[in-house]
């Protein structure tokens, strides 16, 4: 029951950047090592190391930059936010703070009655990752592993639009996206790549806003979804009882479902930020910001809009290609290479091609190999080698590499009837004995063509150019 | 200037400090803050803030990996290991 509450809630996503090396360091920024592997003094916090910064996360901020239509700070300032944990030996966080390197952004979502809504951004920022515990081996000691530690991270950190888990669920989907078809993050949420901090509080419509409290570490959709909602039903349980919320760090228990406060009150936290004197301030030109311009990826909406005007296929057909960049590989590869229509080509992908993709629980990029031979069986339909219904018998051995499709049609006597003597022939065969329908044709009812063309398809096994099969068949009957 | 919470700053700080010299260390950081204070004195309404004393942008470098210290190297320094791990007391929020 939500008694006419309303959540309000705002979004930090950390995505990791896409990058072969550390943000500071030159250690391998890799998944799934060894336990400290990827580990040098720097990452480890030595005494008197030096961070230097790697070029590549500036260029990834900037592209998102572009993709996020924010504001590209030529001066951004790398601060340290201190704290104490052992996955962070330094003992402060390189990130920013007063200075971020990209400000006020936006990123449009769509909404279920069609409309799209602005999700305003304030900020996104470069800083590290910090490495990972393991306090489930050993009831009395935590185990370390600092290969994350030094990952680059770019914050990015809504401004409270979001109104409900779908809101939410959009944004963050539409943001992973993006970050994808722009090589800046692998969105790889299994593995962490992309995670979410959810920023909730509720009030009534128009009402103030109560206090917010923070949802910490979310790497998943489905978690997103169920910590929204039953943090949304716990405030509203609070308040209605009589309390109040307090503003606090939770905790989603992924086995219960539930959220609970994290840190310990005792003390406040207190960051104590201060400009990392082992770092310069980032001062960019215009012409290192400028230069990265050219080599922006075409971002999912504007393919969408590009399929639609250039290729004439429906927007929604458009919406499910792009929702994988590999789709896109895929589909604009064949369009490239062959000069079938890109809405049959679209049409056919979308159908059967996932559909065999899913079965076979295949990657898409597999396919690549094939894309001619795809192109080819589409040809030999819309030459009327084959019918239609030939093409999707013969399309998943195309697609495992059986074959090619001419050799396979001809292999398997697929090949369409087109030879109008033939057809004739079959015709004048089915029309055999027919008077009675005969003369309900020519007494005005259509339906007994398509009863005469059926029963030609038949005799001919599906072979028969039903067009042709059509054609003649009218014309005799007419006569 | 506001009062020194030593408790708070030795927590933040992780330094245990002995309670017959909280008064000394909480009257040394008094005497350092006011000191410091009077940089307040001095109008800066109209100054940006700066955060290096030279002009130069930080030192880059390529997207290049390097292996500079073997996981050897990095855990001879740790006070406790366990495998290839560091093994440190418990540590859960």
């Amino acid at each position: 029951m939500s008694n006419n509450w309303e959540m309000v809630i705002g979004l930090e996503v950390h995505a990791q950047l896409k990058t072969s090396s550390k943000l500071f360091s030159s250690s391998p920024n890799l998944f799934g090592s060894e336990p400290n592997e990827n580990v040098n003094f720097i990452d480890a916090g030595m005494p008197g190391m030096l961070p230097v910064l790697n070029w590549a996360c500036i260029e990834k901020a900037i592209k998102t930059g572009f993709a996020l239509n924010f504001t590209i700070n030529k001066h951004s300032v790398f601060e340290r936010k201190n704290y104490f944990y052992p996955d962070l030996p330094q003992g402060y966080q390189i990130s920013q703070f007063e200075f971020p390197i990209l400000s006020e952004g936006y990123l449009e979502i769509d909404q279920p009655d069609g409309n799209t809504k602005k999700i305003r951004i304030e900020r996104a920022h470069l800083e590290q990752d910090a490495g990972k515990s393991i306090h489930d081996i050993d009831p009395k000691f935590s185990f370390i592993d600092l290969n994350r530690v030094g990952t680059p991270l770019l914050e990015i950190v809504s401004y409270p639009d979001l109104s409900s888990a779908e809101d939410v669920v959009n944004y963050m989907s539409s943001l992973r996206q993006t970050l994808m078809y722009i090589d800046v993050c692998d969105g790889n949420m299994q593995e962490g790549s992309l995670r979410a901090d959810v920023n909730l509080s509720i009030r009534k419509p128009g009402g103030e806003l109560g206090t917010r409290c923070e949802i910490k570490n979310l790497n998943s959709f489905k978690f997103i979804r169920q910590a929204i909602e039953f943090e949304f039903q716990r405030q509203i349980e609070v308040i209605e009882s009589g309390g109040s919320v307090e503003q606090n760090t939770m905790l989603f228990d992924t086995s219960t479902g539930e959220t609970r406060p994290m840190r310990s009150k005792e003390f406040s936290h207190d960051y104590r930020y201060f400009p990392d004197p082992d770092l310069l301030p980032v001062n960019l030109t215009d012409e290192q910001i400028n230069q990265i311009k050219p080599s922006m990826e075409e971002l999912p909406h504007q393919k969408i809009a590009r399929y639609v005007s250039d290729y004439k296929i429906d927007k929604d057909i458009s919406k499910i290609i792009i929702a994988e960049k590999e789709n896109t590989i895929l589909f604009e590869k064949m369009v490239n290479e062959s000069d079938v229509n890109p809405k049959n080509i679209a049409s056919w992908l979308v159908g059967d091609i996932f559909a065999f993709v899913k079965e076979k629980n295949l990657d898409v990029l597999n396919l690549l190999e094939y894309t001619k031979d795809i192109t080819d069986l589409l040809k030999l339909i819309s030459d009327d080698v084959i019918s239609n219904k030939v093409g999707k018998e013969i399309l998943p051995q195309v697609l495992e590499g059986k074959g090619k499709p001419n050799e396979l049609v001809k292999k398997m006597g697929l090949e369409q009837v087109s030879n109008t003597d033939e057809l004739e022939k079959i015709i004048d065969d089915a029309l055999m004995g027919e008077e009675e329908n005969i003369a309900k044709f020519q007494g005005g009812s259509d339906r007994v063509l398509g009863y005469f063309v059926g029963k030609c398809l038949k005799s001919t096994k599906g072979k028969g150019n039903p067009k042709l099969i059509n054609k003649i068949l009218l014309e005799k009957l007419k006569k | 200037m506001s009062e020194i919470d030593i408790k708070r700053i030795s927590y933040l700080a992780k330094l245990k400090l002995p309670s017959e010299k909280e008064e000394f260390y909480s009257q040394s950081l008094v005497d350092i803050i006011q000191w410091v204070d009077n940089l307040k004195k001095i109008d800066t309404s109209n100054v940006k803030p700066l955060h290096n004393v030279t002009e130069a942008t930080v030192s880059i470098r390529n997207d290049d990996i390097e292996k500079n210290n073997s996981t050897e190297d990095v855990l001879n320094n740790a006070p406790e290991r366990a495998q290839n791990f560091f093994k440190v007391p418990k540590v859960v929020e």
